[in-house]
């Protein structure tokens, strides 16, 4: 009997002219998106790529280890989500380039200029806004008149009256409304995927697929809960534009409101300190730290000839006489792990800063998650490896690369006390040097002189050079939904039963 | 009879459902942006002020010598505006701090914007009307002509010698008075919220700016209205007619924004930072190379504290280091304007959307939003020309300086490139911030209201056009 209700509801649904709509619309819509979105993924691939090979030129010119401490211009990149797609989330808006130098230990950053801050006017676009819009709309009109129609037209009396039990006709319904939307669901994720083959650079490994699976669930489940929702309204109501009214009405309180205010309420509720605060405290321990340093510099004065060259493209080193090499080396010894400290001193305070935006973002995921929307938000941009976290994992194994950069220039100069991490040369005659630094001498002759030294150093051998490599975990991202899927699962349940209660003691007058 | 019309229409809706729920929840968001607005608005206020006056008084340190007036660095704040209750123009996101000596400015996005919280939309006017006033205007409007078919009642009105554009009329006027009641009270509320808190003070252009605000959102809900009835009269059945409106208002309030903005990135994508890096080092090779084929002239790269060491020849390292400034300010202006004309050609598509012809519009009439911080940042540049030639124009009364102005403070300070002698603090030209005018801000919104009101009246006679020919049976 079931079977049979649920055949013929799903054969009216799919008849009406809002599945007609809402489904064109939805393919419709996806050829319009897709292209789009597809292009700017291409765009910032192609962007990532420029700039992962411009760093690799960066470092092949490296004449001394100062250079890749110092790290001019030496980035890593965080490769475009392939999904985001799907979800951008915030993965735009987080700065996803990290300079890997001595003088900074890797921190999330916003990533102000590489975004453009104006652009912000407009909101962003993705596909998981045909599901959060069309879909979920479609869902609730159809699930809307499921009952309360069926009142009005007489013919629940007259199935009533057949002898078919109430949860009959109930599970019936949401056996058809499941059929009726899982066309919609998965013709999109056909047609989106289809567009995704047919374009050139993407190619999908089994990690993606993955994903894309879990979004699949993941979209079903969300309407899902937005057909009972319909559901429970339809069984509260007798009639089926009253019905059809309030679950728009609250499909719009969850849509845009709840998002919105829940923003408003965690600013509100977890005000950040001021960015002065942080500051001040940086600028204080910074002083402190010059303090500290200048004090171990001048037990060790300066000694020697030195004459410093200057490459351009951050490459910076000396010409020494033998004094000056020996007084340079110990200098750095000293001098360069005290500088590494220091930096992790101070990042540790940027570190709390960032701690308590992400403890911000917490509470209005809190709030958020009165409105199913944006807990299908959440979940998506998990999976797509759009989310803070997986922005941070990258920022994590941003810091790691550095930390193994820093160990390799210690292992390569013995603990920073080689001459080759500041100069190519071997010590020079003094007398020449002072000759060079006399102000008197012909400053053409000085700079034809340090072109021909610069000419004769040699780059260091970089073979070993560690490599960045960093590839977003698919299994972190499943495990990190599970929650916000059983929450799906649950509010279903809950949604069925009320539902279920509310049938019973229906009047089908 | 018209009278009689829009009264039952109106009697019709107070009584429903609906307008229940669309006064309640219209009244606590516009409640909740009263309070969240006051909340942030008086320490906003006490910053900026703080923050102008450690600026001047550090600025008025520095004039008891010429030369170091050129190298202060300005730190100007974007100054809170009181009408951002009304209109935010997404300002938290947009640059708000800029900082400017005599060679160079920059910007930048700095306060406690949590930069992890996604689309951080303001919780204003704009966005209540636009958003959801704008949705809650078709549920009054999805059923007017073709619910009242369905139930017969359109047969019997027009039975009786009542002319159609009346019954048109008269549901039009009908349907705006009601959405104008909840928007009304909402209104009320925020305005009292936010005056009562003592934290704006009313001054009259605030009013006439307010009364504009609100003459534009009135036209704007019109549109919806118009549409709604436009629909309504098309279709025979309020669901068929919900299903179709529910669709344009995605399409028109959601998706053509989104498009403009994904077009935008597409088409009109400014260079990320990355790129502009390398620009910078081209630049700086380049200048080099110049300098070294001596187009400065000789010893152009030179640095000694004493001007007549044989290794520098100050004309030439103050030309070059002019060029050096005009070179870095020409990439942050063309970077800055590119940026802009990327927001730019994104709203210029979604211009298809009366949502975004209505915030740009709103936005013009408050003086906030993108175009506030675009003139806000050529002000900036404006003003740095102008502290330049002020110093250029003191200096030359002294005969002790080179009268050379460069971005380098140690050689400008020990060569005495600039005077260093005290001037008249009142007599410098200080930074602030130029509001625009009523008139101005109606002028730069002038086109949007017409549009609108193109909107208005297509929306109209496609209704009128529609229920002249509707088949009532």
């Amino acid at each position: 009997m079931i079977w049979r209700i649920a055949k013929k509801e799903f054969l009216l649904n799919v008849m009406t002219f809002k599945f007609a709509v809402g489904t064109i619309l939805c393919v419709v819509l996806m050829a319009v998106f897709m292209p789009v979105l597809v292009n700017d993924y291409h765009q910032r691939l192609k962007d990532y790529n420029t700039n992962v090979s411009a760093t690799q030129a960066v470092l092949q010119k490296a004449k001394v280890y100062d250079t890749i401490l110092l790290g001019w211009n030496h980035f890593v990149y965080r490769p475009p989500a392939l999904l985001s797609i799907f979800n951008k989330a915030i993965a735009h808006h987080v700065g996803d380039s990290v300079n890997i130098r001595i003088y900074q230990v890797p921190e999330l950053s916003a990533g102000s200029k590489e975004i453009n801050p104006y652009i912000s006017i407009l909101p962003t676009l993705d596909i998981s806004l045909i599901f959060k819009i069309i879909i979920s709309v479609l869902a609730l009109l159809i699930a809307s008149d499921v009952i309360s129609t069926e009142r009005e037209q007489g013919t629940l009396k007259l199935m009533l009256s057949a002898g078919v039990a109430r949860y009959q006709i109930l599970s019936g319904k949401l056996l058809a409304g499941w059929m009726t939307l899982f066309l919609p669901v998965t013709i999109a994720f056909i047609t989106g995927l289809l567009i995704w083959q047919l374009s050139p650079m993407i190619d999908l490994r089994g990690a993606d697929w993955a994903r894309i699976v879990a979004l699949y669930l993941a979209s079903l489940l969300f309407i899902s809960v937005m057909y009972h929702f319909g559901l429970f309204a339809s069984c509260m109501t007798k009639r089926s534009s009253t019905s059809l009214l309030l679950t728009l009405f609250f499909w719009m309180f969850f849509i845009i409101i709840v998002p919105n205010v829940s923003l408003h309420l965690a600013t509100f509720m977890r005000p950040l300190e001021p960015e002065e605060v942080t500051d001040q405290l940086l600028r204080d321990m910074r002083e402190r730290q010059r303090k500290e340093s200048r004090e171990l510099e001048n037990q060790m004065p300066r000694k020697g000839e030195v004459i410093d060259i200057d490459e351009g493209m951050g490459r910076f080193y000396v010409i020494c006489d033998r004094e000056a090499i020996e007084c340079q080396r110990k200098r750095n010894a000293l001098l360069e792990p005290l500088k590494i400290k220091h930096v992790a001193q101070r990042w540790e305070v940027q570190h709390v800063k960032i701690e308590n935006l992400f403890k911000q973002k917490q509470v209005a995921t809190l709030f958020s998650r009165i409105s199913p929307i944006s807990l299908y938000g959440d979940v998506t941009s998990a999976l797509a490896g759009t989310d803070a976290s997986s922005c941070q994992d990258f920022i994590k194994a941003a810091r790691e690369y550095r930390q193994e950069v820093l160990d390799y220039v210690r292992s390569k100069t013995d603990n920073f006390s080689l001459p080759i991490l500041f100069t190519p040369f071997a010590a020079i005659d003094t007398n020449i040097l002072k000759q060079y630094n006399d102000p008197n001498t012909d400053s053409e002759k000085i700079q034809k002189w340090k072109e021909l030294k610069i000419a004769q150093a040699k780059p260091i051998n970089l073979d070993d050079f560690p490599p960045f490599t960093w590839k977003p975990d698919v299994t972190t991202a499943i495990i990190q939904i599970i929650p916000s899927l059983s929450a799906f699962v649950i509010i279903n349940m809950v949604l069925f039963v009320l539902s279920f209660v509310a049938f019973m003691r229906y009047d089908v007058r | 009879m018209l009278f009689k019309i829009i009264r039952k229409e109106i009697l019709q809706n107070l009584v429903s459902l609906r307008f229940t729920f669309s006064l309640l929840l219209i009244v606590l968001l516009f409640a909740t942006s009263g309070f969240v607005f006051v909340a942030g608005y008086r320490t906003q206020s006490d910053n900026y002020w703080e923050k102008t006056n450690n600026n001047l008084s550090g600025f008025r340190d520095q004039a008891d010598e010429l030369y170091k007036l050129a190298f202060h660095n300005h730190e100007i704040w974007r100054k809170p505006n009181p009408l951002t209750f009304c209109v935010g123009g997404h300002e938290k996101s947009l640059p708000n701090c800029f900082g400017t000596d005599t060679f160079h400015s920059v910007w930048w996005v700095k306060g406690r914007h949590n930069f992890l919280l996604r689309q951080f939309g303001d919780l204003d006017w704009v966005f209540i009307i636009s958003l959801p006033l704008s949705f809650l205007a078709l549920f009054f409007t999805y059923d007017s002509i073709c619910g009242e078919r369905d139930a017969g009642t359109l047969r019997l009105i027009l039975s009786r010698p009542i002319p159609r554009h009346k019954v048109l009329l008269g549901k039009y006027i009908g349907a705006m008075i009601t959405i104008g009641l909840p928007l009304c009270v909402g209104l009320l509320v925020n305005l009292i919220i936010v005056i009562s808190s003592g934290v704006i003070e009313p001054h009259p252009d605030v009013w006439f700016k307010l009364a504009a605000i609100i003459l534009l959102s009135i036209l704007y809900l019109s549109i919806f209205v118009l549409l709604g009835i436009f629909i309504s009269s098309r279709t025979a059945y309020p669901t068929n007619s919900m299903v179709v409106l529910l669709l344009i208002w995605v399409g028109l309030v959601i998706l053509i924004p989104c498009l403009g903005r994904a077009v935008s990135d597409v088409f009109y994508k400014a260079p990320s930072d990355a790129v502009w890096t390398r620009r910078y080092s081209d630049m700086l090779d380049q200048l080099d190379r110049e300098a070294k084929a001596g187009k400065f002239g000789k010893n152009a790269l030179g640095y000694h504290n004493d001007p007549n060491h044989p290794s520098v020849n100050p004309p030439a390292v103050a030309r070059y280091w002019n060029a050096f400034s005009d070179g870095v300010m020409q990439q942050r202006e063309d970077g800055h304007n590119q940026r802009v004309a990327q927001a730019l050609a994104g709203r210029r598509f979604a211009y298809l959307s009366p949502t975004v012809i209505y915030q740009k519009a709103s936005e013009a009439i408050a003086g906030t939003g993108l175009h506030r911080c675009r003139s806000l940042w050529e002000q900036i540049n404006r003003y740095r020309n102008q502290l330049k030639q002020y110093i250029l124009s003191q200096d030359v009364e002294d005969p002790n300086s080179l009268h050379l102005l460069f971005c380098l403070d140690d050689l400008v300070k020990n060569w005495n490139a600039i005077s260093k002698q005290p001037v008249d603090f009142d007599t410098v030209p200080k930074f602030r911030e130029r509001d625009w005018t009523l008139g101005e801000s109606v002028q730069l919104a002038i086109w949007d209201i017409g549009l609108l009101v193109l909107f208005n009246l297509g929306f109209f006679a496609a209704s009128w056009v529609s229920f002249m020919t509707y088949d009532v049976r």
